[in-house]
């Protein structure tokens, strides 16, 4: 008999046995598929930035599930998140180390629905099925999770994460521009130092926290140049840019800025030797809806550059790549209130996450929209949307409503995490580009 | 100038062959295991109705789902740009083409030279297409053919979900218990499908003329569901199903051109 502190609040109980073979199993899949689409967007560019050596092998979760464990054994402490509300600032001010523990993988979305029906969006399933076994390393090795009060996929994620792991929930207020959320805000995130400092044992000084958004400002400053790399004729593929977004999310932020520096440095001599990555009329396409996780879900972005006729991803509303990083902590003064107070700003007010409304809409997602339609010179949006994603699914028609204003297409594409509707997809997305080009031969 | 579409359907395939805008010939075949054989099947026979050979046509575009299986083709065309491309073609004032298939429905919107501005396909469910009316024919025990005429004679309308095929027929099992005529349960199935189709259209924007093609087209009783659901005509051609063949051949003249 257990004792009542030891039952599970959710979870199921599963044999040694059955996990040890799902874990195998899936981690099997893992690693052809990390390869496999690794190998394909190395074919998509005949002459691919030898910079991106860097990031398939950080891609590849295995090397930086190492630098954790030994960072853990010199008693470092490694703080988890599951929505880019989480303040990594603090986190680093702490000295622990931030990773992002979403899960993209499709075998683990099966597993997730023993626990919650089908229905549930998949990245939440595939979430609960990856601790089911064991299979993120990034989760296991978390020892607390910050849960962003997002979406109810979320919310009721941490819940079920609670399970394993301290929770440390952050209520997200859904209206945001008011004096009283920015308040409410700034209380959670003092509530979540004090959770860090007690999990730690190290104070959050000025100093350290000055040092903490000075490393993330640096970061963005290397995120912004490479996404403006892209406003032009191509000079990096879609899919490799957003992989280098996507590594934040895990790597070392210091290292990954130095890389990601090397990078822009490296595109900016291809510009200027017009070696473009694929041909200056290719259309351009942005992704926006959903959060597309590497490994397993990199399915759309592999659709629409290997399509025919052929697209280029040159911008994207995702918060798995480009919403990340793009805004930069502001401080004015750095006293520590000051610094909270540019926290605050960028985590909240510069979301363009769908929980989010006012009675204008989530306006800040449509400027967003607009403003990387414009200058990235997009040709179309594929508007991207998992099984269960209420939120994403119900903004649709207010942005394609502003997009058909302005002529540019927009497309709806719903999945799952599965590859066997990638026939269909295909399809689609095919359709989309042909009228894209609109091709003087149709 | 002789061109040709061939459309590779989920269910059939179907040859459209076309000189100087006129159809010369039209052929079908099911698609079966081996589509491919099917394609070149329909495409001989095509040939052979036109009395002509293979080498008087000058371009064969193919289209469908299956489109790369064409092994004799010169090139591909969307199925929804091959839609456009009929619709416009048979109806010059339509800016809207809805095709009802076998296991997909789509909606197209073109401008005045048939070409596609925007397009939505319904969810991956055959809910909304042929399929559906077969699955249902089957629990009504009544032939394809005689589930739109039946439907007509339906003196009230009772409906059922039709979000899925698996749920649809248990929707129609509990009508069946309920003992309604076969009447109102075949109109309540063309009702059910008919709703999911014009929701599709309605977020894609309903500009008239609207042109429906596709196997469905040919069922009465669907027709009456969707004119009623829509409230507007509904301009059907003469040979529906071989819509997208015929876009398909109306885009190979245009390669030919381009050429």
């Amino acid at each position: 008999m257990k004792k009542p502190s030891e039952e599970k609040k959710y979870m199921l109980e599963m044999s040694t046995k059955e996990v040890e073979e799902l874990m195998a199993a899936i981690r099997a899949t893992s690693k052809k598929m990390t390869a496999e689409y690794i190998e394909r967007m190395r074919k998509a560019d005949k002459n691919r930035p030898k910079a991106m050596q860097y990031f398939d092998e950080i891609a590849d979760f295995e090397k930086r599930e190492k630098e954790l464990l030994a960072a853990k054994q010199s008693g470092k402490k490694v703080v988890g998140y599951m929505c880019l509300f989480a303040p990594i600032e603090l986190i680093l001010a702490a000295d622990a180390i931030p990773v992002r523990v979403n899960s993209g993988w499709y075998d683990a979305s099966k597993l997730g629905d023993r626990v919650v029906p089908v229905e549930v969006c998949p990245m939440v399933r595939s979430t609960i099925g990856a601790k089911m076994i064991g299979l993120s390393p990034y989760l296991e090795l978390s020892d607390a999770l910050i849960s962003g009060l997002t979406c109810d996929g979320m919310t009721k994620l941490s819940e079920i994460l609670s399970d394993y792991k301290p929770i440390w929930a952050m209520a997200v207020p859904r209206l945001k521009d008011s004096a009283q959320s920015l308040d409410f805000w700034r209380e959670e995130m003092k509530t979540l130092m004090k959770q860090i400092e007690a999990l730690t044992g190290n104070k959050i000084t000025r100093g350290k926290l000055k040092s903490a958004i000075e490393l993330t400002q640096r970061a963005t400053k290397a995120f912004r140049r490479l996404q403006d790399l892209r406003k032009g004729n191509p000079v990096i593929m879609g899919r490799d840019a957003m992989l280098v977004n996507q590594t934040y999310m895990w790597d070392d932020i210091k290292r990954w800025t130095e890389k990601t520096e090397a990078l822009c440095d490296e595109l900016e001599e291809r510009a200027r030797q017009r070696n473009w990555a694929c041909p200056p009329d290719t259309p351009r396409v942005m992704v926006t809806g959903t959060p597309m996780i590497w490994p397993d879900n990199w399915k759309v972005p592999s659709i629409i550059e290997e399509a025919n006729p052929q697209g280029v991803l040159v911008a994207d509303e995702l918060c798995s790549s480009e919403r990340l990083l793009y805004d930069p902590v502001g401080v004015d003064e750095w006293t520590m209130d000051d610094m909270l107070n540019a926290i605050g700003e960028r985590y909240l007010m510069a979301s363009t996450c769908p929980c989010f409304t006012s009675d204008d809409g989530n306006k800040d997602r449509i400027n967003w929209i607009l403003n990387k339609v414009k200058e990235w010179k997009v040709n179309g949006v594929i508007y991207y949307v998992v099984r269960g994603c209420m939120l994403y699914a119900m903004e649709y028609m207010r942005v394609k409503k502003v997009l058909d204003h302005m002529s540019i297409p927009v497309y709806y594409l719903d999945t799952e995490y599965t590859r066997e509707d990638v026939g269909p997809l295909k399809t689609r997305v095919e359709a989309f580009l042909e009228m894209l080009t609109a091709r003087v031969d149709i | 100038m002789i061109t040709a579409g061939i459309d590779l359907g989920t269910q059939s395939v179907k040859v459209v062959i076309l000189k100087d805008g006129q159809v010369l010939a039209r052929s079908k075949a099911f698609s079966g295991f081996d589509p491919a054989e099917a394609a070149e099947q329909a495409y001989n026979e095509a040939l052979k109705k036109a009395a002509l050979s293979a080498n008087e046509v000058l371009h064969v575009t193919a289209t469908g789902s299956g489109m790369e299986l064409a092994s004799n083709a010169n090139s591909t065309v969307s199925m929804m740009g091959a839609d456009a491309k009929a619709g416009v073609y048979l109806f010059p004032t339509a800016r809207t083409v809805v095709d009802v298939g076998a296991e997909e429905a789509r909606a197209v919107k073109c401008d005045d030279k048939g070409v596609m501005v925007d397009f939505v396909v319904n969810e991956r469910c055959a809910a909304g297409a042929g399929a559906f009316i077969e699955a249902m024919a089957r629990a009504l025990e009544v032939r394809l053919e005689e589930m739109g005429p039946l439907s007509l004679k339906a003196e009230r309308a009772s409906s059922i979900n039709a979000s899925c095929v698996i749920f649809g027929e248990s929707d129609v099992v509990s009508l069946i218990h309920r003992q309604e005529s076969k009447p109102e349960i075949a109109r309540a199935i063309f009702d059910a499908m008919a709703d999911r189709i014009s929701s599709m259209m309605h977020r894609l924007g309903i500009v008239p003329d609207v042109v429906l093609v596709g196997g469905v087209a040919k069922d009465v009783g669907f027709v009456a569901s969707l004119k009623r659901k829509l409230g507007i005509e509904l301009l059907i051609p003469e040979f529906p199903e071989y819509a997208g063949a015929l876009g398909a051949a109306l885009v190979a003249v245009n390669r030919v051109k381009t050429v």
